[in-house]
């Protein structure tokens, strides 16, 4: 007796209607919601447990990918490569001569870069480039994660940069992994300036924008209607996040806000985010003089 | 005796599920991703979540959509829990519709699919656009939404049959135990 109804209890006890269990995980998750939203504390603890499973696979799954790409292109070379070089070996002559030029001029650049102190200021920035292996897994927003971490020195708001400007900051951090939000990101705004004139300005990513490939700035104080299209705008001084200095793009469009005290507009930026496979993060963070 | 079986059919399911579930990410957050379609990425997550659901029913299928929000949560989500609500509520949903699918008729899963991915979507827009005032609907539906839907439509052509074989075969080797337990 006892045995043929221990089973059949074990069977009714493991019945849970799913509208119960339905109603326990909606209570979950908005509890998880509202300790989330503010306090990166609990999140932190999922992303270490769950980086551990996942970017292993997505780490293998990229070189599979890279390397299928690689066999297709490899066919398609040959050919190109034989005609290439033919042309290659006419420009080589014109180049030699062309090279004897430039190394003089180059001097001469340096010589006036360092009359002038212009020295770019993120050429002396410590960086280390890293490889981006997973984009974002919906379609709303840009973000990124690559392949270095807390291990290789990488701290939360460090500011990534391509060989052409800057690229976002990195905004979650595992050992082996982080997140990095692009610039043109529809949640990202950062506090920008026109390089020429030092106005500051809100840069602000724009996910309606982005497909023209722009991204918009707004409250930009001119009041003497100096700053014009094809200006450049680099992160500024006052900037939280951002070192100061970095080129995020140019001036594409410009017009008066109803207020007739601001400006906005859109920018075209230097990065191209389409092909970004490889970035540099910049080693340093920003002293703010907060309470950090 | 039969408690420990169960428990170990259970057990077998819920690795089986997670192995999927994993796999399913990485490939949506890598290779996936092209850029003939607009550079959108497949939605797996919701594929998986579907036609778990349709297949073992309700509790399978609000647990699945759970894990698998909860994976988007974790690496991309600002806060936790937004996708879990959303893909769990879709995975119980779709249970609804658990009595009335059989393995044979593709056409009603794909188009479950299409439809659940559209109003995914249309609650991404609500929730994470429309609250902080960009109301472009129009232009979110064309060069977000339906391309994943779309994309997502294509992939799951693939997927879908592969995911019912393998539960078939999970379901074949269930009943060889049963088997030989009896």
């Amino acid at each position: 007796m006892m045995q043929t109804e221990l089973p059949v209890k074990g069977e009714e006890r493991f019945k849970i209607p799913g509208k119960y269990l339905l109603f326990l995980l909606t209570l979950l998750c908005a509890g998880l919601m509202i300790l989330t939203f503010r306090s990166s504390f609990l999140s932190g603890v999922f992303r270490t447990v769950g980086s551990f499973l996942v970017t292993p696979f997505q780490n293998g799954l990229n070189q599979v990918a890279v390397w299928i790409s690689d066999q297709a292109d490899r066919l398609d070379d040959i050919e190109r490569l034989q005609e290439e070089n033919r042309l290659l070996q006419e420009q080589v002559q014109s180049l030699t001569t062309d090279i004897t030029n430039l190394q003089q001029d180059r001097y001469e650049l340096e010589q006036l870069r360092t009359l002038y102190a212009l020295d770019a200021q993120y050429e002396q920035y410590n960086k280390t480039g890293a490889r981006i292996i997973a984009k974002d897994a919906g379609n709303w927003f840009h973000s990124f994660i690559i392949n270095k971490g807390s291990q290789d020195g990488i701290m939360v708001d460090m500011n990534v940069i391509s060989g052409a400007g800057l690229v976002g900051r990195v905004v979650e951090c595992g050992t082996n992994w982080s997140r990095v939000q692009a610039v043109i990101s529809d949640n990202t705004s950062i506090s920008g300036m026109v390089l020429s004139t030092a106005d500051n300005l809100i840069v602000d990513g724009d996910l309606e924008l982005y497909e023209q490939g722009l991204i918009r700035f707004s409250k930009l104080v001119d009041n003497a209607g100096k700053v014009k299209m094809g200006e450049k705008i680099v992160t500024s001084n006052v900037s939280d996040k951002y070192l100061p200095g970095i080129l995020i793009g140019y001036i594409t469009e410009i017009s008066d806000d109803a207020n007739n005290l601001t400006k906005s507009g859109t920018l075209t930026p230097v990065v191209d985010f389409e092909h970004l496979e490889t970035v540099l993060v910049i080693l340093e963070r920003k002293q703010s003089g907060g309470d950090e | 005796m039969l408690m420990k079986r169960m428990i170990k059919v259970v057990s077998r399911r819920v690795l089986f599920t997670l192995l999927l579930i994993v796999i399913c990410f990485a490939l949506q957050t890598s290779v996936l991703r092209l850029s003939f379609f607009g550079n959108v990425s497949p939605n797996l997550m919701l594929v998986l979540t579907v036609s778990l659901a349709l297949m073992r029913g309700e509790i399978p299928g609000l647990l699945t959509g759970f894990f698998c929000g909860l994976c988007v949560d974790v690496f991309y989500g600002d806060m936790i829990g937004f996708y879990a609500m959303i893909l769990m509520y879709i995975g119980f949903l779709c249970a609804r519709f658990h009595k009335m699918f059989f393995p044979e008729n593709m056409m009603m899963p794909l188009s479950m699919i299409f439809v659940t991915d559209l109003i995914y979507g249309l609650v991404c827009f609500v929730f994470l656009f429309a609250l902080r005032a960009r109301w472009n609907l129009p232009h979110y539906l064309f060069r977000v939404m339906l391309p994943e839907a779309l994309y997502t439509l294509m992939v799951s052509v693939l997927l879908y049959p592969l995911v019912l074989r393998l539960n078939g075969w999970l379901e074949d080797l269930e009943q060889k135990g049963a088997r030989k337990f009896v």
